[in-house]
């Protein structure tokens, strides 16, 4: 008899449960789905990987992550998204892919996601986005065709994006009571004051390896000093008097740069900061992170951050990563559950928390957030100036980067003339666009 | 008896079939795609089925492409400078090393160690040695009052540099099979050389490198081919900088199907690179001929002499 009762009373409770359930959540629906998502590693997404669990036990949707060194997904989401049926519901894309996916018709419009009431959530505050980021990484189909605009959407959120940053030694700056630089002028003036106040010390860790490297430092100061790769017709106008500036600017800063800096990379730029050789480093916010870990640096709590300097105008960069769902995936609507939660307000603050790239204003300004990371709200003030043209996202773009590179790279090493070298590559991105089609219409 | 006798003639066949079905699944079918691939502007995007056909395009744009002509200038001087100093050095190691020395199998184990380790580590290895500051290079050349030297940040010396890395690792390569061939020389003809009052060096000039050319030809030979198709320790050591000063045409082909999703192009450059490579093994294939015919036709006149 008392079993009886208690079987009612369980039954009567599980069926209450369940009703209640049906009601209670928007996950509801996906309980015990899988996802499959494809992250890189790196800084951001490793502390994403220390929050993730939360989100299974909020939504009872289980995450599997595939995690990949970034320059090796490319590959391998390459050879996904052309299959009939992708392994990959969700997946983390560097700014550079999203013309290839976007062109191919490989991401999906999120549009339809966030018109659905069952997924969308009300509370989202898409404005509170990064908005330099959102436009650089997640919108196409506006201006130029890459950019936001009238007729743009929306492909991706940023997920681990970042833009640039003049870090710089307190302790040195303080010794030779040498201002922060503000502008460009300041800038290269205490670069090459630096090695001569401090012998063995380099002015500014930049990079300038051939290629991609010598590229991204020299586009990192085209912007700021007013210059672009390309007119509103394509017309490549890197040769112009900015172009030559920006040049000029990162010849000086490797000349004045510690021993061996015309073939530093990004990790290399960073370790000789981190080892004290170098006076400043302007480059991406992801490296912040590590200046005050004791087993990466020697300058530990030595360093202050400031604004990118400003130019002509003040022109920081974007870049990073953002997450999209492919068009071949399996579970769409719960892989874009997982993406609005991980962009959410909450997650935002708990990936920052645990030392991953905020893609929000409200995390930048958090007082929680900012008691763990001072620097924080210097960052999110650089956020406003956060350019999503500093260089253009076609698909060709590969191709004149690395010629743009190696060009630059016979600046800095071989002491080539800056206008003739530039010249050269305006000619031969000229012929690069005109295979690609660019001047149809002219 | 008809039938076994088929059976028979057929059996070889059989037996080749295997090797040659896996042979034309494994080599002649990716060849073919790859060839095929190159008449193709096709992105990795794509699905090959996808790709725009564009003719003889891709080669064409090789032929304008400054930066290509550039490797392949690059990758021609490499493997001459490359193949030249090994070949003297290892044939050079070979003759001083070819005599009774105590622990002479040790020593070559120690000497053949560089050709066996992976080209990653040796590409990281000699990135360490040659960093600016704490480098091994950079250090003793300071600490003996000299100039630090830019080795991977000047075109000159980072092709100096990659070029010693090379030779580091594969001479070793040159040393082992000149070594074989020297000691597998016929003793008569240097016992007679020194009965009739030859120096060392005559020896060595006269009988010894004439007798060992054949092997010589081919270990020069197999070098070169690799010579032309490095890649990974250059790509560690300096990524083909400054500029384009040691882009070797194996990294710009790995370049134009990674970074610039040129796969109908890099296809045009794998086959143009086979070609050559094609041109110098085939010559390799024809000396050997000559050199066989050559000693037939010897032989026979020699013995036709002794008639």
């Amino acid at each position: 008899m008392m079993n009886i009762k208690t079987n009612f009373a369980s039954a009567f409770a599980a069926l209450f449960m369940s009703a209640l359930a049906a009601v209670a959540g928007p996950y509801e629906e996906y309980e015990g789905t899988t996802l499959v998502v494809n992250f890189p590693s790196h800084p951001h997404y490793n502390a994403v990987m220390k929050v993730l669990p939360e989100f299974t036990k909020e939504t009872g949707i289980r995450v599997e992550v595939d995690q990949l060194q970034y320059l090796k997904m490319r590959e391998k989401q390459t050879l996904e998204l052309t299959k009939n049926k992708g392994d990959y519901d969700l997946l983390a894309y560097v700014v550079f892919s999203k013309a290839d996916y976007v062109y191919a018709d490989q991401l999906e419009n999120l549009a339809r996601y966030f018109m659905n009431p069952k997924l969308s959530d009300p509370n989202y505050d898409a404005a509170d986005l990064v908005e330099g980021y959102v436009g650089n990484i997640g919108v196409a189909g506006g201006d130029k065709g890459y950019l936001p605009g009238v007729t743009g959407s929306l492909y991706g959120l940023p997920f681990g994006s970042e833009t640039s940053i003049l870090g710089y030694r307190q302790d040195i700056f303080d010794k030779h009571g040498l201002d922060v630089p503000t502008n460009y002028e300041e800038l290269l003036d205490v670069a090459c004051k630096i090695p001569e106040l401090e012998p063995g010390m380099g002015g500014l860790a930049s990079r300038a390896a051939s290629g991609h490297h010598a590229s991204h430092a020299f586009l990192l100061h085209l912007a700021p000093l007013g210059g672009r790769i390309f007119d509103g017709n394509w017309n490549p106008i890197v040769n112009s008097a900015e172009g030559v500036a920006a040049a000029e600017a990162l010849k000086t800063i490797v000349d004045c740069g510690t021993e061996g800096a015309a073939t530093f990379g990004f990790a290399e730029a960073g370790a000789s900061f981190l080892q004290g050789t170098s006076a400043m480093f302007l480059d991406s916010t992801v490296f912040a992170g590590q200046v005050n870990d004791p087993e990466k640096s020697k300058v530990v709590g030595k360093v202050a951050w400031a604004p990118h300097p400003f130019g002509k105008r003040a022109s920081s960069q974007t870049g990073g990563f953002g997450i999209g769902i492919p068009k071949n995936a399996e579970n769409k609507e719960a892989a874009f559950l997982l993406m609005q939660w991980l962009t959410s307000k909450k997650a935002d603050k708990m990936i920052a928390l645990a030392g991953g790239n905020p893609s929000r204003y409200s995390t930048h300004a958090d007082v929680e957030v900012n008691a763990k990371f001072p620097h924080m709200e210097t960052f999110g003030e650089a956020l406003k100036n956060a350019d999503p043209d500093w260089r253009p996202i076609i698909p060709v773009w590969g191709k004149i980067n690395a010629d743009l590179g190696t060009t630059l790279s016979k600046v800095l090493t071989e002491g080539a003339d800056i206008q003739s070298s530039l010249d050269g590559v305006a000619e031969r991105t000229k012929s690069i666009m005109e295979d690609a089609g660019y001047y149809t219409w002219q | 008896m008809s039938i076994a006798n088929k059976a028979n003639r057929l059996t070889p066949y059989v037996f080749m079939a295997p090797a040659a079905i896996i042979l034309t699944v494994a080599l002649l079918y990716p060849i073919c795609y790859m060839i095929y691939a190159s008449f193709l502007d096709w992105s990795p995007s794509q699905r090959i089925g996808e790709a725009d056909f564009v003719g003889l395009r891709n080669y064409a744009n090789l032929l304008q492409d400054a930066a290509f002509r550039e490797s392949f200038w690059v990758t021609i001087k490499f493997a001459a400078v490359v193949v030249t100093l090994e070949m003297i050095i290892g044939v050079g190691l070979a003759l001083l090393l070819d005599r009774n020395i105590k622990g002479m199998s040790t020593l070559r184990t120690i000497f053949i160690l560089p050709m066996m380790i992976a080209p990653i580590v040796v590409g990281l290895m000699w990135r360490y040695m040659y960093h600016p500051t704490v480098g091994i290079f950079n250090r003793t050349l300071k600490s003996w009052g000299f100039e630090g030297i830019p080795w991977l940040s000047d075109s000159n010396w980072s092709f100096v540099a990659v070029v010693m890395a090379d030779v580091w690792q594969w001479t070793p390569f040159i040393f082992i099979l000149s070594l074989a061939a020297m000691q597998s020389l016929p003793r008569s003809a240097l016992e007679a050389a020194e009965i009739d009052g030859a120096t060392e060096m005559q020896k060595i000039f006269f009988i010894k490198l004439p007798l060992m050319l054949p092997v010589l030809i081919v270990t020069l030979m197999l070098r070169l081919i690799d010579a032309f198709k490095v890649l990974e320790v250059i790509m560690v050591l300096t990524n083909g900088g400054p500029g384009l000063s040691t882009e070797i045409v194996a990294l710009r082909i790995f370049r134009t199907a990674q970074e610039f999703q040129e796969l109908g192009e890099a296809a045009a450059m794998s086959n143009t690179l086979l070609m050559v490579l094609m041109a110098l093994t085939i010559g390799m294939f024809m000396y050997n001929k000559m050199q066989e015919n050559r000693a037939v036709r010897m032989k026979a006149a020699a013995s036709k002499g002794a008639v």
